[in-house]
């Protein structure tokens, strides 16, 4: 293993290849990382969240019954504080100083940090399918002025909205298990961490 | 000299560092372009804090491996490149029967864990086990353990 390893660096002394003029144009190179297009991503996300959440915020005053104010307080709460968590999520990987620590160190930042961002991801794919059904009748009563616990409702509504409902729990299963996948991942760099970090 | 012609005189000398790092750390061209960029533009972003205090190749290992560690990744992503493919990672003249024996060995390295890949270079970079702890942040003797370990792993990986 070390001779080919030897027999490589021998290699790759005799070819250089980069020029001064690549060298420079790799320093300049900005947003181009993952964390940048994540960040993009969320945030796109939580300004459309805040959209909405800015529109429920102007037409409480429409929500003459204690189950739709309820409605809407926690869907307020979904769309206002999970992109913020998810956010600073992100801020904090993003923060992380990558010349500052060793080795060891960032390891365990970044999977520390990378499991709190998972957590917060974790749990918007579950509540998500919850939220769904929580602000159809405060957007039932913005749009349409209609209590939708009170009217009469067609039945291919139930069926549209079960089957968007089994569409969303499918994707929130997939998307789950990968997060969960990760947070496994990380979770076992910081136990091999801890484990030996007496000797 | 300039800062300028300082770095690009460093990162010159060095290049085969982090060619080796990318190769580790991500399992295709595209992602290991990407990583090779994002190394050189973290060493340039703290260039300024290297007061020359460490040895060159040591600062260079700690800032390329976190890097790879930061920002290796298993899903795609795009953005503007500078393009290396006709510079740094096509063309390495390497005979096949080399070639291949190198990329059983990078194989079997990137399926280790992110903390026995960085010790592992490490040890194959010829760096002593004092230097690889400085470098990693562990002790001397979670170090020698830890390779003796990550090598009967890739013993008994490369046997199955």
């Amino acid at each position: 293993m070390q001779t080919l390893w030897t027999q490589l660096s021998s290699q790759l002394e005799s070819q250089k290849k980069l020029t001064n003029k690549l060298i420079m144009e790799m320093t300049q190179q900005k947003f181009r990382n993952r964390f940048y297009k994540l960040s993009l991503y969320e945030t796109s996300g939580a300004v459309i969240c805040f959209v909405f959440a800015f529109i429920i915020l102007l037409n409480l005053d429409k929500m003459n019954a204690w189950y739709l104010m309820l409605c809407s307080i926690v869907t307020l709460l979904f769309l206002v504080v999970l992109p913020i968590l998810s956010l600073g999520a992100i801020k904090g990987m993003r923060s992380l100083n990558l010349a500052k620590h060793s080795y060891k160190e960032t390891l365990l930042r970044f999977n520390k940090k990378r499991k709190n961002m998972l957590l917060i991801q974790k749990v918007a794919v579950m509540l998500g399918v919850v939220m769904m059904w929580v602000s159809i009748p405060v957007f039932s009563m913005i749009m349409n002025n209609k209590d939708f616990f009170t009217i009469k409702h067609d039945p291919w509504l139930w069926v549209f909205t079960g089957a968007v409902t089994i569409g969303v729990i499918l994707f929130s299963r997939y998307g789950y298990r990968g997060y969960k996948k990760v947070t496994a991942s990380a979770e076992n760099v910081l136990k091999d961490l801890e484990d030996h970090s007496d000797y | 000299m300039s800062k300028e012609e300082t770095f690009t005189r460093i990162i010159r000398d060095n290049e085969g560092i982090i060619y080796k790092i990318t190769r580790i750390y991500a399992g295709n061209r595209e992602d290991q372009n990407d990583l090779y960029q994002e190394i050189v533009f973290q060493l340039w972003k703290s260039f300024d804090s290297f007061r020359g205090d460490a040895k060159i190749s040591t600062w260079m290992y700690r800032i390329s491996l976190n890097t790879a560690l930061f920002h290796s990744k298993r899903a795609k992503k795009r953005g503007f490149n500078v393009s290396l493919e006709k510079v740094v990672l096509q063309h390495e003249n390497y005979d096949p029967v080399l070639e291949e024996r190198l990329q059983m060995l990078y194989d079997q390295i990137r399926i280790l864990n992110d903390i026995d890949k960085g010790i592992i270079l490490l040890f194959l970079e010829g760096k002593k086990h004092d230097e690889i702890a400085s470098i990693t942040g562990f002790s001397k003797s979670n170090i020698g353990t830890r390779i003796g370990r990550i090598k009967e792993k890739i013993r008994k990986q490369i046997l199955k």
